[in-house]
């Protein structure tokens, strides 16, 4: 009885948005889906799959890779062996996935954002995303993938009562052990991390205007940046200076300004996933760059947004 | 180097004139004068200092011995980028410049774009008869703002009959700015890569049309057996002789920057000025700091690419404050730097920074 | 301490146009230039770093063709006492074969290591496999996406890893162990033109890959090379500022920056 086997990824007693996507991507495949999940007070959004396996061990001991090796032999002893093992595209989820892979020997495809139902055929991004790779697995038995955030969750399908199993205790591996959680220190503000940033630019006219954009950056969680004249103006510090003589930022989204947008400046932020630009000139550079663009007064904008989302 | 270096600042009288023309002196902690004799004692000098110095090359010229303290400059940079503890920023430029050839790190194959969507053709420079060249430089390949002046030059070029070619992605970063920055390893590989592509198309002349490239492939290229100008001096000449004729009148009140790198460093002051004169209606205006003593833009010296610690009113915008104040409209300019570092200030200050072609283009 | 680092010569494809050639079987990789892959760089950086305060030795070690041998250079430059080449033209798409290569190797050159740095991932293939592979092939503890190491000593690391938003874990795993290093975990020393020449002076010892070959089988085969949706020139919101914020907000939820 093959199955699709679902690993979940919980953090910090949250069962992640993007476990929808291996949901999704499961569903495709058209077998039953067994999600896999560790012990922990989290709720489980949504009625997507047909098993669940709860283990009897926490999520960070669950997502240590030497350990999570021996659940899946167990499960692989007493269900037969899946088809398909789905993990999620992320820090963990790629971890866990390629140790799988190597410890019993699986084939395995990471980072993939489609899938073919006909041909069996999974796509996965290459050349700093320019082109993509269809790849297909060589022979029978289990393969891994992990998957792209984002890429298959509007393919999840309701599914009927949910049967739930346990998967008892069983040795800790000593070879890696967890030690506890880091937060982000409030320091120094790494604009470099941020995966929002709401970049000003000269445009916003003067430093009065700064706080309200502050503002409007936390009610939309995002990190205030700016380009150069902001910083040689001293309306931002030197640390969220975006540009070639700053920083290079990659986020998934750039929400440029009042900024025209200099070679210098674009320099540092071109690669970002989705850009959108706010400015008062239609000529300005910065729409050559962008994938959205808003021809407009950026502190009026701002100011409007506020409203929507403080209401 | 670093010996003829050590003699040179041996010979300093400490006499203060590279300070006193220094465009960082007291406004930021680099100060010319005291680093020579921190170097002639071998004492230590703090690590970012060296790099606030923009090669306006100002010291080296009116220094009374032959220290050229701007070659130590060099020199304290190139010992910090062999140790490789320079600033990220300047290492990023230094590392596209060796992987794309320019420091922008821009697709080497996009770097003929600027030609290619031209109506006119441009030939390789091979294909021509006169092996002139046309060398683009690295920003004017690659930024928008900037490449529309290889655009207009070679369309006035052409409007004069003057044959000339390009290498299109053949063509490597001149390494002026990276000698500045003291990467000696990467000028050399530049140098040896730009002098075999002109050895096999048999470049007989070349045009530059940044100050900065014209500056190292006439000065820092050894003898070469190629005539190396600016293209403001072609223009100027074909001005006088009548091959162009700017038709239109430009009615307004310009003011001429001198970019270091064209006019203190290689004497290039009349041939913008013939060229601006030669305009119907355009009213030429001169800053208080012109000619040889022009305030540098701060865009050299690897300062696009680093950004200093301290912070002070930038030169560019006393520059552009001063273009206000004595009632220009338009700054104009020979430099893609300098270009670039005015605009931002101007445009604040409502006034435009126009590059000497840009000029051109509206009244030829 | 014993330290082998892996690193690749990558094409620098991220302001490259690519073409696929050959009826979706090859991709045009003839004008673009090669660097070292990112990733790479930092690990041979940490690695360095390492020995420099607890003493030992750096090799860096590529699997790629002749050409490759320039990563090792850099490598040298950097600071590694040696490097190995796994010469090969081949190009092994599937990280597992990859992986069994270098298992091969290690064994049959009888390499002594405690510890392998990885890069997380290369720039060309962006599989980030290979090191996870690799450990439990070999039967060693492993762990990814390194932002920091807190602690080495000669039987164990204590590293922080670096997990999404802002986050990071804490873990121990005993050494010899794989580790593979995130970008951003330090700030790589500028390696100079003059360095790398005088770096070519250390010998660099070349390995035949076809020696390696034993169970090297890909598992997953190429079908073809597909180009990606376009995206094309910025789409622009227009009408009312109301509706323009509206749907400003909507764009920010769909990319999962905003709830």
């Amino acid at each position: 009885m093959s199955y699709t086997l679902v690993a979940a990824e919980v953090r910090r007693g949250v069962f992640e948005e993007r476990n929808l996507d291996s949901i999704g991507i499961a569903a495709l495949l058209q077998k039953d889906i067994v999600l896999l999940v560790p012990e922990g007070a989290y709720e489980i959004k949504g009625n997507f799959v047909n098993i669940i396996i709860k283990t009897a061990v926490n999520e960070e001991i669950f997502l240590n890779p030497l350990n999570f090796i021996t659940i899946l032999e167990k499960i692989m002893n007493s269900r037969g062996k899946p088809d398909v093992i789905v993990f999620t595209h992320s820090s963990s989820g790629t971890e866990l996935a390629s140790y799988v892979a190597g410890h019993f020997n699986m084939p395995l495809v990471t980072d993939v954002s489609g899938f073919d139902k006909e041909t069996n055929v999974f796509y996965k991004s290459y050349y700093s995303d320019k082109i993509f790779g269809e790849f297909r697995q060589a022979g029978n038995g289990p393969c891994v993938v992990t998957v792209r955030s984002g890429s298959f969750k509007e393919h999840v399908i309701e599914k009927g009562p949910v049967e739930t199993a346990a998967l008892e205790d069983f040795a800790l591996a000593e070879g890696r052990t967890f030690i506890e959680y880091v937060e982000e220190e409030k320091g120094d503000v790494d604009i470099t991390k941020a995966e929002f940033l709401l970049s000003v630019g000269r445009g916003i006219g003067n430093k009065d205007e700064i706080a309200d954009y502050q503002e409007l950056a936390g009610f939309l969680r995002a990190t205030l940046s700016g380009s150069r004249p902001v910083i040689d103006k001293m309306w931002l510090p030197k640390a969220q200076q975006v540009g070639t003589s700053g920083k290079t930022v990659k986020p998934k989204v750039y929400l440029a300004m009042g900024i025209s947008g200099a070679f210098q400046h674009i320099a540092g932020m071109k690669d970002s996933d989705c850009i959108i630009a706010v400015n008062k000139d239609p000529e300005a550079p910065i729409f050559q760059y962008a994938h959205y663009g808003i021809i407009g007064d950026a502190n009026k904008l701002r100011d409007k947004l506020k409203d929507i989302v403080k209401g | 180097m670093a010996i003829q270096t050590q003699t040179r600042v041996l010979t300093c009288i400490q006499c203060g004139k590279c300070t006193g023309s220094c465009p960082e002196a007291g406004r930021t902690p680099f100060n010319i004068r005291m680093l020579v004799r921190k170097k002639q004692f071998q004492h230590q000098i703090e690590e970012s200092i060296p790099w606030y110095c923009t090669s306006c090359g100002a010291c080296t010229i009116r220094c009374p011995r032959d220290v050229k303290p701007s070659e130590m400059i060099i020199d304290l940079r190139s010992a910090m980028v062999e140790e490789g503890d320079i600033p990220a920023t300047i290492q990023k430029a230094l590392e596209n410049t060796f992987v794309q050839k320019n420091p922008w790190g821009r697709s080497r194959a996009k770097r003929g774009a600027w030609f290619e969507k031209m109506e006119i053709e441009i030939p390789h420079v091979s294909e021509t008869e006169s092996r002139r060249l046309l060398f683009t430089c690295c920003i004017q390949a690659y930024d928008p703002r900037c490449m529309v002046i290889p655009v207009n030059v070679a369309t006035i070029l052409n409007k004069a009959g003057v044959e000339f070619g390009v290498l299109g992605e053949e063509e490597a970063c001149c390494g002026n700015e990276i000698r500045r920055i003291g990467e000696l390893g990467l000028v050399e590989e530049l140098q040896e890569e730009n002098k075999a592509v002109f050895e096999e198309y048999g470049v007989k002349e070349i045009i530059a049309l940044s100050p900065h490239c014209m500056n190292t492939l006439k000065k820092e290229y050894g003898d070469l057996g190629i005539k190396v100008s600016h293209y403001t001096e072609l223009i100027a000449s074909l001005i006088k002789n009548g091959s162009l004729v700017p038709r239109e009148s430009y009615n307004k009140k310009v003011i001429y920057h001198d970019p270091c790198f064209l006019g203190k460093q290689n004497n290039i002051f009349d041939e913008p000025r013939d060229i601006l004169t030669s305009i119907d209606g355009l009213d030429l205006l001169e800053f208080s700091r012109s000619r040889e003593n022009s305030m540098c833009c701060e865009g050299g010296g690897g300062r696009m690419f680093f950004e200093v610690e301290a912070v002070y009113q930038r030169n560019a915008d006393l520059r552009v404050q001063e273009a206000v104040d004595r009632g220009a409209e338009e700054i104009a300019t020979s430099c893609p730097f300098c270009v670039m570092t005015l605009e931002d200030p101007a445009t604040e200050k409502g006034i435009k920074v126009k590059e000497l072609s840009e000029i051109l283009m509206e009244v030829l | 301490m014993n330290l082998l680092v892996f690193t690749k010569r990558v094409p620098a494809t991220q302001e490259e146009e690519l073409r696929i050639v050959d009826e979706g079987r090859g991709v045009d990789l003839s004008k673009v230039p090669f660097k070292v892959n990112d990733w790479d760089n930092y690990a041979v950086e940490e690695a360095v770093r390492i020995v420099e305060k607890t003493g030992g030795t750096v090799t860096a070690i590529s699997m790629g063709d002749a050409e490759s041998d320039e990563v090792l250079r850099r490598a040298i430059a950097m600071g590694a006492k040696d490097g190995f080449l796994i010469e090969t033209d081949q190009i092994l798409h599937d990280p597992g074969a990859r992986a069994t290569v270098i298992q091969n190797f290690l064994k049959k050159e009888s390499v002594p290591f405690d510890a392998i740095f990885t890069g997380v991932q290369s720039e060309d293939d962006q599989f980030g496999a290979v090191g996870g592979i690799l450990a439990a092939k070999l039967g060693l503890p492993f762990v990814s996406m390194v932002i920091g190491i807190d602690a080495f000593e000669s039987d164990h690391i204590i590293a922080r890893r670096e997990l999404e938003g802002g986050l990071q874990e804490k873990v121990k795993i005993m050494l010899p162990g794989v580790i593979s290093i995130q970008t951003g975990i330090n700030e790589p020393r500028y390696v100079s033109i003059m360095g790398v020449r005088k770096a070519s002076k250390v010998e660099r010892k070349i390995f035949k890959g076809k020696e390696y070959d034993d169970n090297v089988n890909s598992t997953i085969e190429l079908v073809k090379w597909a180009y990606p949706v376009r995206k094309g020139e910025a789409t622009m919101l227009n009408g009312e500022l109301d509706g323009i914020c509206k749907e400003l907000l909507g764009i920010l939820k769909e990319k999962g920056v905003y709830q």
